[in-house]
């Protein structure tokens, strides 16, 4: 099992066995770029990495060698004819046969069928008819979330334009909104785009359960993305956060790291809370047993990740630099690493070879 | 003609770990459009990133002729990343 943890400062591997609770670090990796997010495809055990640097421009890079050799995309951008241009890279995730798709800001989609050497834009959400309502959040306008349904579809999540669906392998793409607030526009609270995702999930199992963290409060939907249910003040000491993970065969469950609130980015209750439902998000528990208490820390949209392992494992990263994981869905907290530079993701995988 | 161009450490690694190259070109920003590393210079509309400095033979090509600058043979052109960075101009998302 290795976990990738992209940083303000390179990408760093840890590697355990299937317990989850020795953990060796290598790295950094891709050294002076900031990792937003990074991968291991579990197709060929190529390595992607999210990569941004504040001279250079926002990149890819891959690797077939396990990390020990990096190359960065050949082309990538946007119309060279347009008025807008690639800020940064933000999430990198496996579509089907050997798609690859990319997010990035200012809410724009790429797709790659070579591996990550050419990446094209997708037109049809970069020309969405609502763009000129979308508006970036704290962070640019990030296109931070791609889920590659079990059912066809494939979602988008914009911060802040909203969640989109394409059932037509990334022609056309719907918003999928409705009952998710955007508390930031009294004028319009529930407005058809504009809100501000966080971080959307599509449960690997059960296509038609959604998740989401959002700027105003935490989501489920059973329905596709068509329907929202707020879930908050049901055990959440906040519905404001960032990270969310999931678990991988039971759609009932949830994990999110609450913070305080928007105007102040801080975990809740001065303490690193895990908070987790099992019941599909009516009611909600703390999950903390063995992280950082009293702590006042933030963890990032990417900074939560859980395995396929029976017990499910879930990993957190921490802006301070801590990799903490919890081999038992949630019972209880490792630390993997200490004093990394500041964590932007987490994800997991394992060498196929 | 041809010259030279030196580049920094992180952009020597993405050039596959050469931070010298001798290439021919008449110009400043035909000799950087020589380079493996091209579309880590300039963005997607042909423009020199704004924090990516640029001296040919000692001078910022910006306080001279700009990259369309005709070059003399055997010209050193160094390239710089600017004094910037540290903390991010956005956050990352929390």
């Amino acid at each position: 099992m290795i976990i990738l943890a992209g940083t303000r400062k390179g990408l760093f591997i840890l590697e355990s066995d299937e317990g989850r609770r020795d953990w060796q670090v290598e790295g950094p990796l891709v050294p002076g770029w900031e990792i937003y997010h990074a991968i291991l495809d579990p197709r060929d055990d190529v390595l992607y990495a999210c990569s941004n640097t504040f001279a250079y421009g926002a990149n890819v890079h891959r690797s077939r060698d396990r990390g020990q050799t990096w190359e960065h995309a050949e082309q990538l951008g946007l119309p060279e004819n347009g008025e807008l241009k690639l800020e940064k890279t933000w999430h990198v995730e496996p579509g089907r046969d050997s798609d690859l798709w990319l997010g990035g800001a200012p809410g724009v989609l790429f797709r790659s069928g070579d591996g990550g050497v050419e990446w094209e834009l997708v037109t049809g959400l970069f020309d969405h008819s609502s763009r000129e309502r979308w508006q970036p959040g704290g962070g640019g306008m990030c296109c931070h979330s791609i889920q590659i349904s079990p059912d066809g579809a494939i979602y988008a999540g914009i911060s802040a334009a909203g969640a989109f669906r394409s059932e037509d392998d990334g022609e056309t793409w719907t918003p999928v909104n409705k009952g998710t607030a955007a508390d930031f526009a009294p004028d319009d609270p529930f407005p058809e785009v504009g809100q501000c995702v966080h971080k959307l999930l599509v449960h690997p199992e059960v296509p038609s359960r959604l998740w989401q963290q959002n700027h105003c409060g935490v989501y489920r939907s059973d329905d596709r993305g068509d329907n929202w249910e707020r879930l908050e003040a049901n055990g959440l000491p906040s519905g404001f956060g960032f990270p969310l993970a999931l678990h991988p065969r039971d759609p009932d469950v949830a994990y999110v790291v609450p913070e305080v609130g928007a105007e102040n980015r801080v975990t809740s209750d001065g303490r690193l809370g895990v908070y987790k439902t099992t019941d599909g998000g009516a009611s909600w528990g703390l999950a903390a047993n063995g992280l950082p208490d009293p702590a006042w820390l933030a963890v990032m949209r990417e900074g939560l990740a859980f395995d396929r392992l029976d017990p499910a494992g879930v990993y957190l990263g921490t802006q301070s630099g801590s990799v903490f994981v919890s081999p038992d869905e949630g019972g209880e907290w490792i630390t993997a690493a200490d004093n990394l530079p500041p964590i932007l993701s987490i994800e997991v995988g394992e060498w196929q070879s | 003609m041809a010259v030279v161009v030196l580049l920094p450490s992180l952009l020597a690694t993405e050039a596959g770990g050469r931070n010298r190259f001798e290439v021919e070109a008449s110009t400043t920003g035909g000799a950087l459009r020589e380079l493996p590393i091209r579309g880590l210079l300039f963005d997607e509309q042909d423009e020199l990133r704004p924090l990516v400095n640029v001296y040919v033979d000692g001078v910022d090509v910006r306080n001279r002729g700009g990259l369309d600058e005709k070059l003399n043979d055997g010209a050193e052109i160094r390239v710089v990343a600017a004094i910037a960075g540290g903390l991010p101009r956005s956050s990352s998302g929390s």
